[in-house]
């Protein structure tokens, strides 16, 4: 992926359970969860609940009370019970996400909004690089992004997606490409997968 | 907006809280407004007694926000014969004394979503300036104090006024299981804990050991400005100049006449770096590198002091 | 000193500017010798300095009801501008205490503040206001006490709430920027907020002013200078509004380039706000055209050796590109080759005709 040398863009490490915590849940968007999402020699089993992302209507999480696995509908169904469960939870409690950036990025708002820091909770990059982009000038936000070039979906505008991110937002930041002198563009390519 | 220390203050009232305890009331010698002190503010006061002056620092128990006065209160440490001794044997209603602008080192976590206060003894003085603020927010709050068995009237009397809500006093430490109230704490919690430093570890400790991030755990601290003095010898003249226990190297040598370019006088800009050609630096700066402190052949003289008592400069 | 405001000035298309002598003379200019790089180039905010803006801790002069309506026009069409997050109601009274005080004291015959315990009433004769309120109140104001006081100044501000070791920018009034968004950059920490800015991250700048910044004392406020070049004497140069204002670097010609290229300078001052422990951010921008610029003759020569000299990544981010050849070959004439003297004085009283 190319660099535009903006440090704002978040970075991504291999999880590993915190040592000091004491509750740990995995959260994931997806039931296909990569082995490069655990530092070596941890593993999916070192966590107390795993919850994933079924991705079907009639996925509805354990009514065991002592089930580790859960299956949600979607990433929505699970944000819901997600906010629930930190509303309740007490101080040890250790968060950790695995998925696409977007879901990442809802996952530790719920976090911030429960009062958890950034040493309570760990984020792990998987699946689709797409960005959600927001447009600087119109602020509409445009999902799935993939190539350096989108058109925007409020205004029009042919936005260029700066590395440039917002984690209240969960954006990147598209500005207008060709502002300066109409159609001085560079070439589309599709760089975010 | 920009304050010269020390402030001259004038003692309004002196009110005996104890055999051991005093409530001061400082009032600006002049008549008019003081700088704002918050809630975990401390100032120092500079005190005239004997052959160097005393400079202690006390936590505001005053209204967060008030301007008219200040108020401390001052325990006589046992066997003091310096600025608490001072305090209790000789300062009178109408002395006025020297005392710093408010500094905040110990401030309220806007962020928190409840705040758990946890003093012992004197210790009680930042968080009772910290009560009324929080309450005033609207605040989620929790408080424990610990105190000497025939002191805690003296405490519940402090803590009268916010006796509604969720307010203890406890006698002795063993009255309090620490570790039962921090691991009960919902997510969210921040802990403030002033008190000896012995409470303040096992509180920082138990933290830790129950999953508590250090982000979510404070104590009181003063600050570490100053230390002990020193003396600067000017490698190209022979010239020595002391440096005071209250006073930066720069300062001194801007006294002394010795000009020294120097910008942020705080040890970022690396403007008054200057090289070393004996003794060994206290580094204090955000400028130098790590390798570069420990050789030890730069200085940057706004922040830095000397390990030992020489300091020689390329001056 | 009485300062001559002026009362028809216009920052967008139809544009009406200029500085007075007087303006010039006291321009904050930022090159302290011939050439520019990054550097920590923060100083204690004493009062006085090399030209008569230093002189008062939040400085207005001849433009400042043309820049309060400008951003009345701004805040108009896009409330967004003005942003503060539910925590930092303590550094809104902060703020506008801190304002109102300096003002007053500073400006007595434009700014009167009358206190009566908690009851304050606030007389602005420049903008003609007269508001009695109760200081800890918001709805004893027309708007929050950060927008209500922010709205009566030039330039911008942030304040940035300390915590976990770090700033973080939660809230503002940005209506005159150069190029960044108030919107976008909410909540961000002191590095994700300067992250787009090219070099400085290498050279540890920020690391070293956020340690420094994190020690600011109440009562010891710092400054430091900022630059950029905007053309025309447009303040609102925001990426919201980029597709407004992107198209005036190509009307940029040999011929136009001194009086519609400015300098913006960007007085920035940091105060340690005590209620909160919030820090307040003021950006106070100043507009000059190359050729006003140019009648100070130390100025003229080292603006166009700075030009001639920059870093080719400063100049990209800067948005120099399209017009910096132009600009030293106009400088070029005001260039003799003479030494300058060191700092930022203009070492002239008054200004040839």
């Amino acid at each position: 992926m190319n660099d535009q040398g903006i440090k704002s863009r978040p970075a991504y490490a291999p999880l590993a359970r915190d040592p000091v915590g004491r509750t740990h849940l995995l959260v994931a968007d997806s039931m296909a969860i990569p082995h490069a999402a655990f530092a070596p020699g941890t593993s999916l089993g070192d966590y107390d609940e795993c919850w994933t992302v079924e991705g079907h209507s009639r996925a509805i999480p354990s009514a065991m009370p002592d089930a580790r696995m859960h299956g949600f509908r979607s990433a929505s169904h699970l944000l819901i019970a997600l906010r629930r469960r930190l509303a309740m939870e007490y101080m040890g409690f250790r968060l950790y996400a695995i998925g696409t950036e977007a879901f990442l990025w809802d996952v530790a708002a719920a976090a911030e909004a429960a009062g958890m820091g950034k040493e309570e909770y760990a984020l792990f990059h998987a699946g689709s690089g797409a960005r959600r982009v927001l447009c600087v000038h119109c602020r509409t936000l445009n999902q799935g992004v993939t190539t350096n070039l989108v058109a925007c979906g409020g205004c029009g505008a042919a936005l260029f997606v700066r590395d440039h991110f917002s984690r209240r937002l969960n954006a990147y930041m598209g500005v207008q490409v060709d502002a300066e002198m109409p159609g001085e563009r560079p070439d589309v390519e599709e760089i975010y997968r | 907006m920009i304050r010269h220390d020390p402030l001259a203050v004038r003692v309004a009232a002196i009110e005996p809280l104890s055999a051991t305890l005093k409530r001061l009331t400082l009032e600006s010698a002049d008549g008019g407004a003081l700088p704002i002190g918050s809630a975990g503010a401390h100032v120092s006061l500079i005190l005239e007694g004997g052959d160097r002056p005393f400079r202690n620092a006390y936590s505001l128990v005053s209204m967060p926000g008030e301007r008219g006065c200040y108020e401390l209160i001052v325990r006589r440490t046992a066997g003091s014969r310096g600025g608490s001794a001072f305090i209790h044997e000789r300062l009178g209603e109408g002395s006025v004394i020297g005392a710093t602008v408010p500094h905040n080192l110990f401030p309220i976590q806007r962020h928190a979503r409840k705040h758990l206060l946890i003093g012992g003894g004197i210790g009680i003085t930042p968080l009772l300036s910290y009560l009324p603020a929080l309450r005033q927010g609207g605040e989620r709050l929790e408080l424990h104090q610990i105190s000497a068995r025939d002191e805690v009237p003296l405490f519940e009397n402090l803590l009268a006024p916010h006796a509604a809500h969720d307010v203890h006093v406890h006698a002795g430490r063993g009255a309090l299981d620490l570790s039962a109230l921090l691991a009960r704490q919902p997510l969210g919690t921040h802990v403030y804990v002033c008190g000896p430093a012995a409470l303040m570890d096992h509180v920082e400790a138990a933290a830790a050991a129950l999953g508590w991030p250090a982000s979510r755990v404070h104590r009181e601290n003063f600050g570490a400005a100053g230390g002990d003095p020193f003396t600067l010898r000017l490698a190209r003249s022979g010239r020595e100049i002391a440096v005071g226990p209250d006073q930066s190297m720069l300062d001194a040598l801007e006294a002394a006449g010795v000009p020294v370019p120097s910008l942020c006088r705080g040890g970022a800009c690396g403007e008054c770096l200057t090289k070393v050609t004996g003794g060994v630096p206290e580094h204090r700066d955000h400028y130098l590198t790590d390798l570069e402190k420990a050789e030890g052949a730069l200085v940057m003289p706004c922040v830095s002091r000397a390990k030992n008592d020489l300091l020689v400069l390329d001056l | 000193m009485s300062i001559a405001f002026k009362t028809d000035e216009i920052f967008r298309d139809g544009f009406r500017y200029a500085n007075s002598d007087a303006a010039i003379l006291r321009f904050p200019f930022p090159f302290v010798e011939d050439s520019y790089m990054y550097s920590v180039n923060i100083e204690p905010h004493v009062r006085g300095g090399p030209t008569p803006a230093f002189d008062a801790v939040l400085d207005i002069d001849e433009h400042y009801i043309g820049e309060c309506r400008e951003r009345a026009l701004v805040l108009a069409q896009d409330p967004n501008r003005c942003m503060v997050l539910p925590h930092m109601m303590a550094a809104q009274w902060d703020t506008l205490e801190l304002i109102m005080e300096s003002l007053a004291a500073d400006y007595p015959d434009h700014f009167q503040l009358g206190k009566d315990g908690d009851r304050w009433t606030w007389r602005n004769r420049l903008l003609n206001i007269e508001d009695s309120f109760v200081f800890g109140a918001p709805e004893t104001l027309p708007f929050e006490p950060f927008e209500y006081i922010t709205r009566q100044m030039q330039g911008d501000f942030t304040l940035q709430d300390q915590r976990d070791g770090n700033l973080y920018m939660d809230g503002g009034m940005v209506t005159s920027q150069a190029d960044w968004s108030l919107e976008f950059d909410l909540g961000m920490t002191f590095h994700e907020w300067h992250g787009p800015v090219p070099l400085a991250h290498d050279l540890g700048v920020f690391d070293r002013a956020l340690q420094y910044l994190l020690r600011l004392q109440y009562g010891r406020p710092v400054r430091r200078l900022n630059w950029t070049m905007t053309v025309n004497p447009r303040l609102d140069t925001s990426p919201e509004n980029y597709p407004l204002w992107g198209p005036d670097r190509t009307t940029v010609t040999p011929e136009n380039v001194g009086d519609k290229l400015h300098l913006r300078v960007e007085l920035q001052t940091l105060y340690r706000l005590p209620r909160s422990n919030a820090i307040l951010f003021s950006v106070r921008a100043y507009l000059a055209s190359m050729n006003e610029l140019a009648r100070v003759p130390k100025w003229g020569r080292r603006l166009h050796r700075v030009l001639r000299d920059i870093d080719p990544a400063l100049e990209d981010y800067k948005g120099l590109g399209r017009y910096r050849r132009m600009a030293i070959e106009h400088l070029a004439q005001f260039d003799d080759g003479a030494p300058t003297g060191k700092g930022i004085a203009p070492e002239v009283d008054v200004l040839p005709a």
